[in-house]
């Protein structure tokens, strides 16, 4: 049996928007519409909290929550989003279709003999979705036609079952398929309304009263038959715009942007073992030609880091004529990367392997067995290390941190000879668990190092282990 | 016609190819020359010809909380900077803070929490294998040799290496890995015991001077050194 999976990304407006947003503050009620159907399309959780619905008008929008953010809706951005995500996508999936503006469907069975099963294979293509910051519904299929249904009609389940997903398949409803309306109506008046109801008809029955693109639509759905599909290849040259949040004159606020470009070239070219001496950037005006900035490398690169340096000194000479709304990168000529003596395994681009590795680790282990430890934003101890991928806030360096922290202090009972401290901490005064404690690092006979603190009451514990 | 061979002329023979096995060392040749990660300590990377090797297994057997994770530092931090470190099964939780500070980018530290020791070692081999790891830090006390095995060649076929922690106690059973330390501190002086090493003698108690925690040293210093000097700052003329 094929197996696909079908992406339905029904925010990528607001998504690639709040990428740009969240570097420069705090969150707004947004919403997304649609000038020619005066509909909202999209609405951030704060527009939603404020009663905005997707399918209101501008007027109603507007009255329900003055302050709203209105972003306009593009259908050719949205389709550069996605066309970034599925190149972002391809290093790990081959067989990839790019279905309308906002979907995405992946073949999934001809990868399961590299990744060993479908677990570790999903939990890649879902943790790179999700880290891209994209919101979508999904659902699993022998067929397209049949993924799509599924995931527009927000099944959210991964599964390779054939009765699991006959079982999901008879549950939608008619008007949610690609049928056309007088189809629908026609089945309806024989009191046919779910799609369980008509997989049961015979083919041949149907064949005599409907079109054939019916019957083409209803065999894909069963997965008799495979429509082509045309598959997402990227593209020979790079080449990506990205629209400014706001019109900016300031050129120093264009280096966000460009680094993001930067970043995805870097992408790019490190997936193809490639190298460019020559990029050229283009930025937009409403009324103006596009000024183009050509930065040209002495040497070939393709980080983000050489690159950024030439571009800023080109930028900080940058005059311009009037405040930009988009940039542009594109990037023709490239070089492949010269052996010159280096280790070719030592340098062999391991992203993938990485992706792999932690998607394998979940599958086996489980979720919460793999953790990313990062910095948090306390100065407690007990605060210090944060175990889930966030946003990083403010976070604290500290280099009396011990290696190891138990879950919890222990009683310390063990005779010990105090080498560094005292350090006080003395925090939570204002609310019901104050808590002062003495910290030291105190040595036992054998030379375990361990922090350990005396509390407001003079008990003594230990809490944590230097490495 | 075909000449019979003496058997005498025939063992000969196996043994000059044995000579010329590149794997087979004898310990009255010099130490061969490979790649080695210097930890930094010249008494220690001297013993260890160089340092400590690029791929392979090395059991370090110590108590928890005596530095050990410090001493290779450099080679945790230094080489192979685009590959992940993989923190498997540590003694209690790994502090962010403490990595930072020991040279290490956060981005590239995963820790796994396997519910079993079968399972850490599962995780290890994959770990390994998957050559997008510089180094494995395994905490494991119930290991055996066929085990040890394999992670010794998941680790030098794939150009990765393992750090394995154990208690001392854990030492009696020799593995077939790279390389075996044994770590103590005696008299606040952390002493370094090489129990096993390829292409190299057993070396007992090279003496390291070795500060893993800040110290009270320099107050203590200013306390003492200051204790005649006539208090200068705020004292009326």
């Amino acid at each position: 049996m094929m197996l696909w999976a079908y992406f339905y990304c029904y925010q990528l407006t607001l998504d690639s928007y709040k990428k740009v947003e969240s570097a420069t503050g705090s969150e707004v009620p947004t919403v997304v519409y649609h000038e020619k159907a005066n509909q909202i399309l999209q609405a951030n959780t704060l527009a939603i909290n404020e009663g905005i619905e997707c399918g209101h008008g501008l007027a109603q929008a507007a009255a329900l929550c003055p302050q709203v953010h209105i972003l306009e809706y593009n259908r050719d951005a949205e389709k550069e989003t996605l066309l970034s995500l599925a190149n972002r996508l391809y290093p790990l999936a081959s067989d990839i279709v790019i279905d309308s503006h906002n979907a995405i469907a992946i073949r999934l069975d001809n990868l399961l003999q590299y990744y060993g099963n479908l677990e570790a294979l999903w939990r890649v293509l879902f943790d790179e979705i999700t880290i891209a910051g994209i919101h979508f519904y999904f659902s699993t299929a022998w067929g397209v036609e049949a993924a799509r249904l599924l995931a527009k009609n927000k099944t959210n389940k991964c599964t390779d079952k054939k009765e699991t997903i006959t079982l999901l398949l008879s549950g939608c409803r008619l008007e949610q398929t690609e049928l056309d309306a007088k189809t629908i109506a026609t089945l309806a008046k024989v009191g046919v309304r779910q799609i369980g109801q008509l997989l049961k008809l015979p083919v041949h029955e149907l064949g005599q009263r409907f079109s054939n693109d019916t019957i083409r639509y209803l065999t894909a759905l069963r997965g008799e038959t495979f429509p082509q599909y045309v598959l997402f290849r990227p593209s020979i040259s790079f080449q990506q715009t990205k629209t400014l949040s706001f019109e900016v004159e300031n050129t120093q606020h264009l280096l966000p942007s460009i680094k993001a470009l930067l970043q995805s070239l870097e992408h790019y070219l490190r997936a193809r073992n490639l190298l460019s001496s020559s990029i050229l950037f283009q930025v937009h005006f409403r009324e103006e030609e596009p000024l183009p900035i050509e930065v040209n490398g002495a040497m070939p690169f393709a980080t983000q880091k050489d690159w950024l340096v030439l571009v800023e000194l080109k930028v900080e000479t940058l005059l311009l004529p009037e405040p930009a709304i988009a940039v542009s990168l594109t990037c023709q000529q490239f070089e492949p990367i010269e052996n010159d003596g280096n280790d070719f395994f030592s340098h062999r681009f391991t992203t993938v392997a990485q992706k792999q590795l932690i998607g394998r680790l979940k599958a086996k282990l489980g979720d919460g067995s793999t953790l990313h430890p990062k910095a948090g934003d306390s100065h407690t101890f007990e605060g210090m290390t944060v175990n889930h991928i966030e946003e990083t806030s403010p976070s604290y360096a500290s280099d009396i941190t011990p290696a190891f922290l138990f879950c919890e202090p222990m009683p310390l009972h063990l005779s010990t000879r105090i080498c560094f401290g005292p350090i006080r901490i003395q925090t939570e005064w204002w609310s019901n668990n104050p808590s002062k404690k003495d910290y030291f690092i105190a040595e036992t006979s054998h030379g375990v190092r361990l922090l350990v603190f005396k509390d407001a009451k003079a008990h003594w514990w230990t809490q944590g282990l230097y490495s | 016609m075909k000449l019979p061979t003496s058997p005498l002329n025939n063992a000969q023979s196996k043994a000059a190819i044995f000579d010329k096995h590149p794997q087979i060392w004898r310990a009255r040749e010099k130490p061969l020359s490979e790649n080695k990660f210097s930890l930094g300590v010249s008494a220690l990377d001297e013993a260890l010809h160089g340092g400590i090797v690029t791929s392979g297994v090395v059991r370090v057997g110590s108590l928890t909380g005596i530095g050990e994770i410090t001493l290779f530092k450099q080679v945790l931090a230094a080489p192979r900077t685009h590959k992940l470190r993989v923190f498997i099964k540590p003694p209690a939780q790994l502090q962010a803070p403490w990595l930072s500070a020991l040279g290490l980018t956060l981005d590239q530290i995963i820790v796994v929490l396997p519910k079993t020791d079968k399972e850490a070692l599962w995780a290890a081999e994959q770990c390994l294998k998957s050559t997008a790891c510089h180094c494995v830090l395994l905490w494991n006390n119930t290991m055996d040799a066929k085990a040890a095995r394999r992670l010794q060649v998941a680790a030098s076929h794939n150009d990765s290496l393992c750090l394995l922690f154990t208690s001392p106690d854990q030492q009696a059973i020799s593995f077939p890995i790279s390389l075996d330390l044994n770590l103590q501190i005696r008299d606040s002086k952390l002493m370094v015991n090489i129990v096993k090493q390829r292409h190299g003698w057993p070396v007992s108690n090279i003496e390291i001077s070795h500060s893993w925690t800040p110290s009270n040293h320099t107050i203590q210093w200013a306390m003492q050194n200051n204790k005649e000097a006539t208090p200068s700052l705020h004292s009326v003329i």
